[in-house]
């Protein structure tokens, strides 16, 4: 009996102490873009633009992409932000710029549009 | 490839026939001839051998060293024994030479940091909110101040004034705290926007803030995070 408890907690130290590899601590572009433009399509997909639901669209987008972003399990802290815009002929700039570690952490911005929305979702990622 | 020594110089060569043909076994180690099987050499057999003595050929393997009572008998077209041992590093003065003769260039030498085994913040050192907001707040009234919108100089104003905050907070930054800034800049049109974030943070460490500025021809929204780096 001694034995197989001090191999679990053998074990479990052992998971612990697992030093993960360089996919699970870096930011990854590709796989975030996705499942942003999912979240994006899911909510406001074929629809125009009206005053009355953008809140709820907003909440709806920032919800399901932070938890699908959660999902992916890796040791990062997300912010996510979502710009919508009435499509009137009017301009609109995003610029950032961040203070963190260029070789962990990271960002992507996707643009999305239909006839009469511009969405626009930034996610950053920062290491713990 | 990685023991192959230079060749040897035709003089040391012509020098080592000459102490071979010389002295035929007076030294005591016996010495091995290229191709030969016979070991050992008695006053005996001088008259015998000497006819039969070769100049030495330049072989591909062969090893220079001072003393060849370790080579073999049956090792037939290896080594030979000479005077003189060179040294495979010798020529290259002060570098650092592999094994295999190749330069190895200075090792980029790594920082090692110590453990601090701090989990959070120091008392006095969170990210400040109300501070950063009147930082980001004062910068954007006295920046756009009576600027008009234009849509060729509008972004490069707008990634100035995401420069322009993130250093100036950048001093104010408490230590071990990243920081995310974006700036939304737009034409006051008649258009409907919202802007929102949601962000998933430890809420004892971190922070956000943002600012807002708007004029007759554009408005700005200007939104920081504060991060605490474990």
């Amino acid at each position: 009996m001694k034995n197989s408890t001090l191999q679990n907690t053998l074990d479990k130290t052992e998971q612990w102490t697992r030093i993960p590899s360089a996919e699970e601590t870096t930011f990854v572009v590709d796989e975030i873009t996705t499942v942003i433009k999912e979240a994006v399509e899911s909510t406001i997909g074929n629809s125009s633009y009206q005053h009355s639901q953008i809140n709820q669209w907003m909440s709806s987008i920032v919800e399901s992409s932070l938890s699908q972003l959660t999902k992916l399990g890796k040791p990062f802290k997300y912010i996510v932000t979502c710009i919508i815009l009435q499509k009137n002929g009017a301009g609109l700039h995003t610029a950032s710029s961040c203070f963190w570690d260029n070789s962990t952490d990271g960002s992507c911005t996707i643009r999305w549009e239909n006839k009469t929305i511009y969405c626009i979702v930034s996610v950053f990622g920062l290491a713990i | 490839m990685a023991n192959q020594p230079l060749p040897l110089s035709q003089e040391t060569l012509a020098q080592f026939n000459r102490s071979m043909s010389t002295e035929p076994g007076t030294s005591g180690p016996p010495r091995r001839r290229l191709g030969s099987i016979s070991t050992r050499r008695s006053s005996k057999d001088q008259s015998k051998d000497q006819p039969h003595h070769r100049p030495l050929f330049l072989r591909s393997m062969t090893i220079p060293s001072s003393e060849s009572s370790f080579l073999s008998p049956t090792v037939s077209n290896s080594h030979i024994s000479m005077g003189k041992r060179f040294s495979f590093a010798g020529w290259h003065q002060g570098g650092r030479v592999s094994f295999s003769g190749l330069y190895l260039q200075q090792p980029i030498q790594e920082v090692y940091v110590e453990n601090t085994y701090r989990t959070g913040p120091e008392p006095g050192c969170h990210f400040s909110a109300s501070r950063t907001q009147q930082i980001l707040q004062a910068t954007l009234d006295s920046y756009l101040k009576g600027v008009c919108y234009s849509p060729d100089s509008c972004s490069q104003l707008c990634q100035m004034l995401a420069d322009l905050v993130l250093s100036k907070l950048k001093d104010v930054n408490p230590p071990r705290y990243k920081v995310v800034c974006q700036v939304v800049v737009g034409q006051s049109g008649k258009q409907g926007i919202r802007v929102a974030s949601r962000s998933l943070m430890n809420p004892n460490t971190d922070n956000y803030t943002s600012a807002v500025f708007q004029n007759h021809s554009l408005f700005a929204v200007a939104l920081v995070h504060g991060l605490y780096f474990e």
